[in-house]
């Protein structure tokens, strides 16, 4: 049994430190290794692709990490109060935001913008005032933050609704008791309990929007995403440059994790104290 | 008078807490949905995208995509299946065989690799499977002559390794929740060890095993990457067909009947299982979450 394990274990593993190591690669080519050197490390934090498509990810995510974790917080307080076929409906529109597989929500989401664009700027450009450069809409940055916030926003609905079913009920009758406004109760009753399910799913969307290659393949138009740069640089042969920003890339969701870790075991410690 | 203006007012505010995500599912997953419904009952246009029309046309071509489906229909429950067998031994021993103290560090480690980029661990196979790796040592040893990569065995392990953990940590949970006292029972009955795991572990854990292995499948009934990139396009699943009907061929309505009919039999099979799952009572609370 624990020769399994480590068997299992050592699947796991071997890969991901194949990436490491070989990203120390002092050679040329991908597949031989040949001393160990950090020269890729200096090439690809020097190459500006590279910059640029870590930059638009970051920013990609951190949008998309608020608006998922704003939009579906308040969608699971609202949900929670509702009943009847309106919350059905909705019901079946999460689920099968999360079941569609991200390549049909890709393409669908592509070939519906390009479509609705194609139709929307002449007709801007004909309400436009004249002398002016109409607007023109077009794939790109906000195209992939509504395409990841579609899944990630179902996502924190279905955690926020689930920390909301095990809260104390009681507690939001006593603040409504005592006269607090409602604003009031969800600030001092509500939020504190549901905070750390928020919190996840934040980091959750994060993590989902950075790491996504398949959406953004689709929708991302001119701006690329690292995963993309990735997949692109994968295509042209695998370099120890791809290596490096792999371990690179592999170091930084680890320390997210462990940070997120750290939060909920702070938070865990402050709720056993109180 | 008091009592209604209240209830009309948090009317207003329950559906100002839902526009903004009402909004969202009707332009980006309505929409687009009945946008890729409308397109495949379409034809193509002469310089490829949409040309209009109505035409049964593009669902009577499916055939000549069928390689893809089928593809598609036979890795992915054997996929699955193969993480099943793959996952469940280590979720096995994590629940009931380790050592407390031990038991979280290890957990973390399996669920890590998970939340690490796909597409980076996914090309790591291209090094192991490919010319110079596995291939290459066989070689050194005497076994020559082995392909591994773009072909099915890879593809398989590629599935195994990515979604590995998403099928341990359901299949833990359910374990770790069994009463140890009935396999004490059991034992003190005298029942081998082969059959307190077939009639109580087993049984205990199946909410565990539907739930992972329904992850598992609709992930992979919609994979793009571990074929592409250890398939070689030699095997390919309906992903692939699709990417390569809408960017290389821009021949959206077709694209579009592949697409919808992913969809139609994901659904399919989803409320098939979902109902083996309830009517198999121990899988129905879980499954669906």
């Amino acid at each position: 049994m624990r020769i399994y394990a480590t068997v299992v274990y050592l699947f796991l593993y071997i890969p991901i430190g194949l990436i490491v190591l070989f990203s120390f690669n002092a050679g040329r080519h991908a597949s031989e290794l040949r001393g160990l050197s950090i020269q890729w490390y200096g090439k690809a934090l020097s190459n500006p692709f590279v910059g640029d498509a870590f930059f638009t990810s970051l920013e990609i995510a951190c949008i998309v990490a608020i608006l998922s974790s704003l939009m579906g917080t308040a969608a699971a307080l609202a949900l929670q109060r509702m009943s009847g076929p309106l919350r059905i409906l909705l019901d079946g529109l999460i689920y099968i935001s999360i079941m569609i597989p991200g390549i049909v929500i890709g393409i669908a989401t592509l070939v519906a913008l390009v479509t609705v664009f194609d139709f929307l700027n002449p007709l801007l450009a004909s309400l436009w005032p004249q002398g002016y450069t109409p607007p023109k809409l077009h794939m790109g940055y906000a195209s992939v933050i509504a395409a990841h916030t579609l899944f990630t926003m179902s996502l924190v609905i279905i955690m926020v609704r689930a920390r909301i079913a095990g809260m104390d009920r009681t507690l939001i009758e006593a603040s409504m008791d005592l006269y607090a406004s409602p604003w009031r109760t969800f600030y001092q009753v509500t939020l504190p309990q549901i905070y750390p399910a928020i919190l996840a799913g934040f980091l959750l969307s994060f993590t989902f929007s950075f790491d996504d290659f398949i959406i953004s393949f689709f929708v991302a138009g001119p701006n690329t995403t690292l995963p993309v740069y990735i997949f692109a640089s994968i295509r042209r042969g695998i370099t120890p440059e791809v290596n490096a920003i792999g371990t690179m890339v592999l170091v930084g969701s680890l320390s997210l994790l462990i940070i997120a870790q750290f939060f909920m075991r702070g938070d865990r410690r402050r709720a056993r104290v109180s | 008078m008091a009592i209604r203006e209240h209830v009309r007012l948090s009317g207003w505010r329950t559906a100002a807490l839902l526009a903004p995500a009402t909004l969202w599912f009707l332009i980006m997953l309505i929409m687009p949905l009945i946008v890729i419904l409308i397109f495949s009952f379409g034809e193509r246009a002469a310089v490829g995208g949409y040309g209009g029309g109505f035409t049964f046309e593009q669902y009577a071509n499916l055939p000549a995509r069928l390689k893809a489906f089928q593809n598609t229909l036979t890795y992915a429950p054997l996929g699955t299946l193969m993480s099943l067998v793959v996952a469940y031994p280590l979720a096995y021993f994590l629940a009931l065989k380790v050592d407390r103290r031990f038991k979280l560090f290890l957990l973390v480690l399996v669920v890590v690799p998970f939340w690490t980029s796909l597409l980076i661990r996914t090309y790591a196979w291209i090094y192991i499977l490919g010319g110079r790796g596995i291939p290459a040592i066989l070689e050194w040893v005497g076994i020559e002559g082995v392909r591994l990569i773009n072909t099915p065995t890879a593809v398989l392990i590629g599935i195994v390794y990515g979604y590995l953990p998403l099928m341990v940590f359901p299949i833990y949970v359910s374990l770790e929740k069994l009463d140890k006292r009935l396999l004490e029972a059991s034992s003190d009955l005298g029942g081998s060890p082969v059959k307190t795991f077939l009639q109580i572990t087993l049984p205990l854990s199946m909410p565990g095993i539907a739930t992972g292995c329904m992850l598992v499948f609709i992930l992979l009934m919609g994979e793009f990457l571990i074929p592409a990139f250890l398939g070689g396009g030699k095997v390919f699943f309906i992903g692939n067909a699709m990417v390569d009907l809408f960017l290389q061929s821009r021949n959206w309505p077709f694209g579009s009947a592949v697409a919808v009919s992913l969809v139609v039999i994901m659904l399919i099979t989803v409320s098939i299982y979902m109902r083996l799952a309830m009517r198999n009572k121990t899988g129905a609370d879980q499954s669906l979450m």
